[in-house]
């Protein structure tokens, strides 16, 4: 009898166990923080706010330092000056220049006075003139900005924007706090997705990417294991339009005009932030052909096009990663 | 007397567990996300509204204002102060990526992610 009373008893216990929940050991922590002219959600799964705090304040700092806008911060100090002498700066439109070069000059930072003409930094926005345009195009060009140790020097009155690769860079800082902290998390900084380690209940992060035609909505979803950049470029985040047309933030450099190629978006998944960042950006204007062929040069990288008809293309590597059914899977 | 007695106990506690097993199915069976959408202003939560309740919410942020109107289960900011008006441009939503008006630095966020862990855009 008591051994019948106990096993009930027990069962009855275990049906009140799930009330409980399988905590993690260490518990969801959220901020949100407005930086980089965007805003950002983090989340880490800690037992302080210590990692936050860190990431909260590299955040304002790079947000400063990078941003073409803040007449504070050393982008805006460069470009005034033509030039100058900046460590970090330095180091970062070096690695922007040799990923121009790898992508035949798709990606490009030096188009600040093209952005600023077309208006989308203080979106009051205009539409240049043939000749406006080509009087830019001697402003404008990685072939006026040249790195030596610390210095950047740039000619002819070019400015950098460093838009294309802010944030990928700042995903890396992030990272690194992370990953020196020995802790999980994953950012949305600005819609750039970098997740790190592994969420604690052992599954893989699962990462939307928000569909074009409706906010509110997700084109798809793709599963994401371990650390990983998710970066998204398209003509509907930051536009314009005039008499029907579209006029989308991401400026083509060899026509100084916002790209239209085709694509509505590109999504890039790589190990870095900055790759995965420029990436988008340099794909995007490349169109779908051009893309493909580069993801096939190289290996260090996977990436999902959707065009301006609807259909979806996948890389190989995506292929059994990703909600949507009727994709067009590429291979090597 | 005692077999009578033990009977009774069994019949007791094995009615208890189905009750509550019956309570608990019933429970997972029926049980819906929250439809609920928080306003956050600055990073702080500002307040969290009952998406099942219209109402119209004017929210002063610090750096201008943004007017919530909820109707048919679905959030909207109808009107703000900001300059660019993305934020209007959103319409009506109850799921998915939150809603972001950066002037006013306001961000509505949903109970109903869908499972997702963050959202590529």
């Amino acid at each position: 009898m008591k051994q019948m009373i106990a096993l009930l008893t027990a069962m009855i216990l275990l049906l009140t166990l799930p009330a409980c929940g399988a905590q993690p050991a260490r518990t969801a922590r959220d901020r949100e923080v407005f930086a980089m002219d965007t805003v950002m959600e983090l989340r880490v799964y800690d037992s302080s706010d210590a990692v936050l705090d860190e990431m909260d304040a590299a955040l304002a700092a790079l947000s400063r330092e990078l941003n073409a806008e803040d007449d504070n911060g050393g982008l805006y100090a460069l470009n005034r000056a033509g030039g100058g002498e900046n460590a970090a700066l330095a180091d970062l439109v070096r690695r922007a220049a040799a990923l121009s070069a790898r992508t035949g000059g798709a990606l490009d930072v030096s188009l600040h006075l093209a952005s600023l003409a077309w208006g989308f930094p203080s979106k009051r926005y205009s539409i240049p003139t043939e000749a406006d345009l080509t009087e830019l195009a001697n402003h404008c060009g990685m072939r006026l900005v040249s790195c030596a140790g610390d210095r950047i020097t740039l000619q002819n009155g070019a400015e950098l924007d460093l838009g294309a690769i802010a944030k990928g860079y700042a995903a890396d800082c992030c990272r690194a706090i992370l990953e020196r902290a020995g802790v999980s998390g994953i950012l949305s900084l600005g819609g750039n997705i970098q997740t790190v380690g592994k969420k604690p209940d052992g599954t893989d992060w699962t990462v939307a990417i928000q569909d074009p035609d409706d906010p509110g909505s997700y084109l798809l979803t793709m599963t994401v294991t371990g650390t990983k950049s998710v970066v998204t470029s398209g003509d509907y985040q930051r536009f314009f339009e005039r008499d029907g047309a579209r006029y989308c933030h991401i400026l083509d450099p060899e026509t100084l005009s916002p790209a239209r190629n085709g694509l509505r978006m590109v999504t890039i998944v790589a190990d870095e932030g900055f790759l995965a960042d420029g990436l988008s950006t340099a794909l995007f204007v490349m169109g779908l052909e051009r893309g493909i062929e580069f993801w096939r040069a190289g290996n260090d990288f996977e990436a999902i096009w959707l065009t301006e008809d609807g259909t979806v293309t996948v890389t190989e590597g995506l292929e059994d990663r990703i909600s949507y059914k009727n994709a067009e899977v590429v291979r090597r | 007397m005692k077999t009578l007695k033990t009977k009774t106990w069994v019949l007791l506690l094995a009615a208890i567990f189905v009750l509550l097993a019956g309570i608990v199915l019933l429970q997972r069976l029926t049980e819906k996300p929250a439809r609920t959408a928080s306003v956050w202003v600055a990073g702080k939560l500002d307040r969290t509204l009952d998406l099942t309740t219209d109402g119209v919410y004017r929210i002063e942020t610090g750096d201008g204002w943004n007017e919530l109107t909820v109707s048919g289960g679905k959030v909207a900011v109808t009107a703000a102060s900001c300059p660019d008006g993305d934020c209007v441009r959103c319409g009506a939503q109850n799921s998915g990526p939150p809603i972001t008006c950066l002037p006013n630095r306001l961000t509505i966020r949903f109970s109903a992610s869908g499972g997702v862990d963050g959202v590529a855009k």
